[in-house]
């Protein structure tokens, strides 16, 4: 693994704070509303075939009465190191060197499902059915985003349209991007502020500075993953 | 034992071959037609009699600095001009029907790109491209024709060859799919 | 012709179909199958392809937080927070995020509709020149037989309605819905009265707070303003470098809220007054203070044991709450909404007033003294009303009492007395098919208004909502149909229209102290569009808070249960809020953040009690009340009482649209009709039976993949 020796590069990281998150769900909902990320239905849902860009997973710990979710809101941790990009034999699942994160091109995209096998994250969902969202409601569709249709795997892409947005709209300005200019809409819409977004290669943004925290940890670190997205421990939950 | 034919003077397999050889030459003429003319437009607009008496292309598609689209006029940019400089013309007489119905023209874009593709027509022009390097010179058309050979590896060499100190960050997918 | 060759000749014609599709898609774009089609007149604020923003007002459930939405060539795209917005500051909650599919679901109905109380025959489409006169005609009734039936919110119709009740001698309109009922609005208003002397909703600093106590009060999730309470628990955790707030959680059923709390305390549904008092007691005894007189005879081990936890416990949480510096106590949800609610959200206010926290940081303030909603004891008068054939006409706006009302109380048999029932909803909703005229208003994407009071917010704010979309169908906006009918009835308001009416009313903003002023109404009125409302920088709560002293109650304490055969029963709200949001396709998707259950209604049950009864994650059981009986899968919850059983609210439609009709069962049918002291619906004292039906029906669930290529 002499790559991953060399460092990993560092541009945009997510940090959740689950001493603040609740587990409302917000965050799913908006970013299936910003990602056209479609609705299954409950056959759909039943057969583990939901789709969920981001999930909360809610593990119980203890035993009644002393028994309590712990939420820990799950996405694609654009790893450093990707275990889903080596096995995908169209390049669909690339990494992305100038935002550094794991991108899904949806037109390359065979529908092998090799890099969701591979993914610990769960992160990968894949697209039993072409969308069915009637008339009129195709109408709120985001413009920004590709409409995938059956046979394609999807994923979080950090809402790269909004990354991408933001630069062009800085350079146009001549400008650098500010620290929050660009926010995904999971964070834009988080409730309780549990989740930051921003620049990990500037040291002095926030989300830099949030990483730094004594709660820090990565999810499965042990597998060498490098992932861009740092967990914060929540504090006195029960071994949460 | 009886003599069989071989297998291509079987009579099936050559009215086989014909049908076959007429679908090929229909499908190839087929395509040619409708991917390689440019298609019927509402009006038949003449690019090269504007762009020669001098006007600017942001003028009618004034989105092109400001956003991903370049945006098509309406009937009030047309008629701003055309209710003072009025010559007597088929395709006119066409224009004032819309603007008497205040109905919008139905416009056919021919430069559109495959819904996966994330096109922007503001960065580029900033990055001062002009627009006859990819919509061709339209002075010398006059309804809008598509470009041949606009695919990726065309998008790449020009991104390579005009601005190779930003690589990175123009080869990457993410810049164009998402 | 031998199969050789007609496989060859097939892989021949094969391949060139594959090559002329390859020649027709491949090699150029499919540009001339699509037409675009310019704006006629391009509006000065759009540019093609770019985002327009508009500022408004989420209307998905009463809390009123202020949204922008992103719209693209006349579509509305995303919806997040107003970041200026004082209630919210830019966050909101998956209702507000999934408003589109209440803007665009094809279920909307498309226009004025003469509904015959749902009899197809003589249902036929009508039109606005047709029903104006209708409603005219039935404004002209005598005014005391006139009824108006609006949701909870106090918008710009409530107000418009009640001024031509005023002028016109007819009763007050009335406001509710089922949230407000769940909530115990109308008890902790009452209880505030009560213990501070002014009839206002508290707000509770939860930002601020070190230890908070709540009972029932499931802010994380529907309580009041979830988003704004949820934003204070984000702050109440680690904004502060000095201590991290400590939150616990008295409730039989383990909400959301309780989820996040540092400790869930189970006591037993109807214990919650006595272990209030009981904690009363042992703070009073922490602190060296004197007992107050309604603790005095309380036993804290006794409660502890009625309550079914440890008498330690209690101590130590008692203990806690005294030595803290800001300690919060918050009476909500089924805690109060039980036969002793109103005395039992008074002891739990009393808890703040012993530690003196009032009106100070991370305390207990009172907000503005409006009616935060209609108590359902209100509502019970309109029916007793229409069943003595006392109401000739019923206008129904945002409301859905044939779904949302216990089925007991006999709604849907008291609205067949009314003469004329005209339901202004935007959706086809029970209540809708049933009455004469669905006159369809304007989905809230669509319309002008505000919204006055919000119950979290720690100011004077004045919501403002605007259309971001041009409307969709034949739809006509409630307030201008009424503003025209009663022009047309010879009782006329003094406005052109809706936007009159609005404006009109923020004029006196215009000198009140907001954040921006204006010299004329125009200029205001486009900041009052631009900004999403109208509010004040600085906080305006009101501080100088006295409390009378505690009133002695006799709390009977929880009702007797034959253990394994009768249980207290939890009706909870979830995502889906009244029941109104069962149509919006990602609200049902979105896993409810407890149990990961989507798409239908479920029965939570302990599992140890499962094991004894034999029970089986996604048994069908029939639960049955002295109310009603309704059958659901069963879902063993770790999180609840063994002696208690559960059912989320809001499922169970039998009309609303494709995505809501016939899923689940609705618990209305399981509840009573009887109401508290301060007239909430006493759901929290219901005692149920389940039986097994011996069918099965797995349940959509995301946390594991039990049912993958299986057997669902």
């Amino acid at each position: 693994m002499a790559e991953v020796s060399k460092g990993i590069a560092e541009k945009w990281g997510l940090v959740v704070d689950q001493d603040r998150c609740t587990g409302c769900n917000a965050c799913v909902v908006a970013c299936s509303m910003e990602n056209n990320v479609p609705f299954t239905g409950e056959d759909n849902v039943a057969f583990g075939r939901g789709t969920y860009w981001i999930y909360n997973k809610r593990m119980w710990e203890g035993t009644y009465p002393e028994v309590a979710p712990a939420f820990q809101p799950v996405m694609c941790q654009q790893c450093g190191s990707a275990p889903c990009e080596p096995v995908c034999p169209t390049f669909a699942a690339v990494h992305s060197e100038e935002e550094q994160i794991n991108l899904q091109i949806y037109n390359r995209c065979i529908g092998t499902r090799y890099c969701a096998n591979n993914c610990p994250y769960h992160a990968r969902q894949f697209n039993f059915e072409d969308p069915n969202i009637p008339e009129p409601m195709n109408s709120y569709l985001n413009p920004d985003v590709t409409v995938r249709r059956r046979g394609v795997m999807e994923k979080c892409t950090f809402c790269v349209q909004r990354i991408v947005a933001g630069r062009q709209t800085a350079s146009a300005e001549d400008r650098p991007l500010r620290d929050g200019e660009v926010t995904p809409a999971c964070v834009a819409a988080c409730p309780s502020d549990a989740l930051v977004f921003g620049d990990l290669s500037d040291p002095n943004s926030r989300v830099s500075q949030m990483a730094q925290n004594e709660r820090q940890y990565k999810l499965m670190d042990e597998l060498g993953t490098r992932p861009k997205v740092t967990y914060l421990k929540g504090g006195g939950r029960n071994g949460g | 034992m009886k003599h069989k034919k071989p297998w291509w003077k079987q009579p099936g397999i050559q009215i086989g071959a014909v049908l076959v050889a007429f679908i090929v030459i229909g499908g190839i003429i087929g395509g040619i037609f409708l991917t390689q003319t440019p298609p019927e437009q509402p009006i038949a607009f003449p690019h090269n009699r504007h762009v020669g008496i001098g006007a600017s292309c942001l003028y009618c598609h004034a989105g092109a600095t400001l956003g991903p689209s370049a945006g098509l006029p309406g009937i009030e940019k047309c008629w701003g001009c055309h209710q003072q400089v009025q010559k007597q013309s088929p395709e006119l007489t066409k224009l004032a029907g819309y603007v008497e119905r205040n109905e919008p023209i139905p416009w056919v874009p021919v430069a559109i790109q495959p819904e996966f593709v994330r096109f922007k027509h503001s960065p580029h022009v900033n990055a001062g491209l002009q627009c006859s390097a990819c919509h061709g010179d339209l002075a010398k058309m006059t309804v809008a024709e598509a470009q041949k050979g606009q695919n990726m590896g065309w998008c790449l060499q020009c991104h390579k060859s005009s601005a190779p100190e930003q690589w990175t960050k123009l080869s990457d997918c993410a810049t164009c799919h998402y | 012709m031998s199969d050789k060759i007609t496989r060859r000749n097939f892989l021949k014609i094969a391949g060139a179909g594959a090559a002329i599709s390859a020649v027709l898609t491949g090699c150029g774009p499919m540009s001339r199958y699509i037409v675009r089609r310019p704006y006629t007149e391009m509006p000065e604020y759009n540019q093609t392809g770019l985002n327009t923003y508009y500022a408004s007002t989420c209307r998905e459930c009463a809390a009123g937080c202020g949204i922008i939405v992103r719209t693209k060539e006349g579509r509305a795209i995303t919806i997040e927070g107003n970041p200026q917005h004082p209630l919210n500051r830019g966050r909101l909650c998956a209702r507000g995020i999934t408003a589109q599919q209440g803007l665009y679901n094809p279920d909307r109905v498309f226009g004025p509709i003469f509904q015959a109380r749902g009899d197809t025959s003589r249902q036929a489409r009508t039109t606005w020149d047709e029903v104006i006169p209708v409603v005219s005609d039935a404004l002209k009734s005598p005014a005391s037989q006139i009824a108006f039936l609006l949701g909870t919110a106090p918008d710009h119709l409530f107000d418009l309605v009640a001024e031509w009740a005023r002028s016109n001698g007819a009763p007050a309109p009335l406001r509710y819905s089922a949230l407000a009922s769940f909530e115990g609005r109308s008890t902790l208003q009452e209880a505030a009265n009560r213990t501070f002397g002014k009839p206002a909703l508290p707000f509770f600093d939860l930002a601020n707070a070190e230890v908070v106590f709540s009972f029932g009060a499931n802010f994380l999730e529907t309580w009041l303003s979830p988003v704004s309470y949820s934003s204070a628990y984000g702050d109440m955790r680690q904004a502060r470098p000095t201590r991290r707030g400590y939150l616990v959680a008295f409730e039989a059923r383990q909400s959301l809220t309780a989820g996040n709390a540092d400790e869930w305390i189970p006591i037993k549904p109807g214990s919650e007054g006595l272990v209030a008092l009981a904690l009363a007691r042992l703070i009073a005894e922490a602190r060296g203070d004197d007992v107050p007189a309604a603790a005095r005879s309380i036993d804290p081990a006794t409660v502890a044991e009625t309550a079914g936890i440890e008498p330690a416990k209690l101590t130590e949480l008692a203990r806690l709450f005294a030595a803290s510096e800001h300690s919060l106590a918050i009476p909500g949800g089924g805690a109060i909404c039980q036969h002793e609610g109103l005395a039992t959200a008074q002891a739990i206010l009393q808890l703040n007033v012993q530690v003196n926290n009032l009106g100070v940081p991370g305390g207990v303030y009172l907000t503005n003294t409006e009616q935060p909603t209609t108590s359902l004891a209100e509502v019970y008068n309109l029916v007793q009303k229409m069943n003595n054939s006392q109401v000739k006409v019923l206008f129904i706006h945002s409301a859905n009492p044939v779904f949302e009302l216990p089925k007991v109380l006999g709604f849907e048999e008291a609205l067949a007395k009314v003469p004329l029932v005209i339901s202004f909803a935007t959706f086809p909703d029970e209540t809708a098919m049933l009455s004469d005229y669905v006159l369809p208003d304007h989905s809230p994407l669509e319309s002008f208004g505000y919204q006055r009071m919000l119950a979290a917010a720690d100011r004077p704010v004045y919501s403002s909502i605007q259309p971001v979309v041009a409307p969709l169908y034949d739809t006509r906006s409630t307030a201008d149909v009424l503003l025209a009918a009663a022009a047309a009835a010879g009782s006329p308001l003094p406005y052109t229209d809706e936007v009159d009416f609005i404006q009109q009313m923020i004029v006196p903003l215009i000198s009140a102290g907001g954040f921006y002023t204006a010299p004329e109404i125009q200029t205001f009125w486009s900041r009052w569009l631009q900004y999403g409302g109208w509010w004040v920088t600085e906080q305006g709560l009101d501080t100088d808070i006295s409390a009378a002293p505690s009133r002695s109650a006799a709390f009977s304490g929880p009702i007797a249960l034959e253990e394994d055969k009768q249980f207290h029963l939890v009706v909870f709200p979830t995502q889906l809020g009244d029941g109104a949001g069962a149509n919006r396709p990602w609200l049902q998707e979105m896993p409810d953040p407890m149990t990961t259950l989507t798409w239908n209604t479920w029965v939570e049950i302990n599992p140890e009690t499962a094991d004894r009864l034999g029970i089986h994650d996604d048994d069908v059981v029939r639960v049955t009340t002295p109310y009603g009986a309704l059958e659901a899968s069963v879902y063993r919850y770790p999180a609840i009482r063994p002696d208690t059983i559960a059912i989320p609210f809001g499922q169970g439609h039998t009309a609303l649209g494709r995505w809501a009709e016939g899923r689940g069962a609705n618990p209305a049918a399981l509840l009573p009709a009887a109401v508290n002291e301060s007239g909430d619906l006493a759901y929290n004292d219901v005692v149920a039976s389940i039986a097994l039906t011996g069918k099965r029906r797995p349940l959509a669930r995301v946390e594991s993949r039990e049912g993958v290529y299986g057997e669902h």
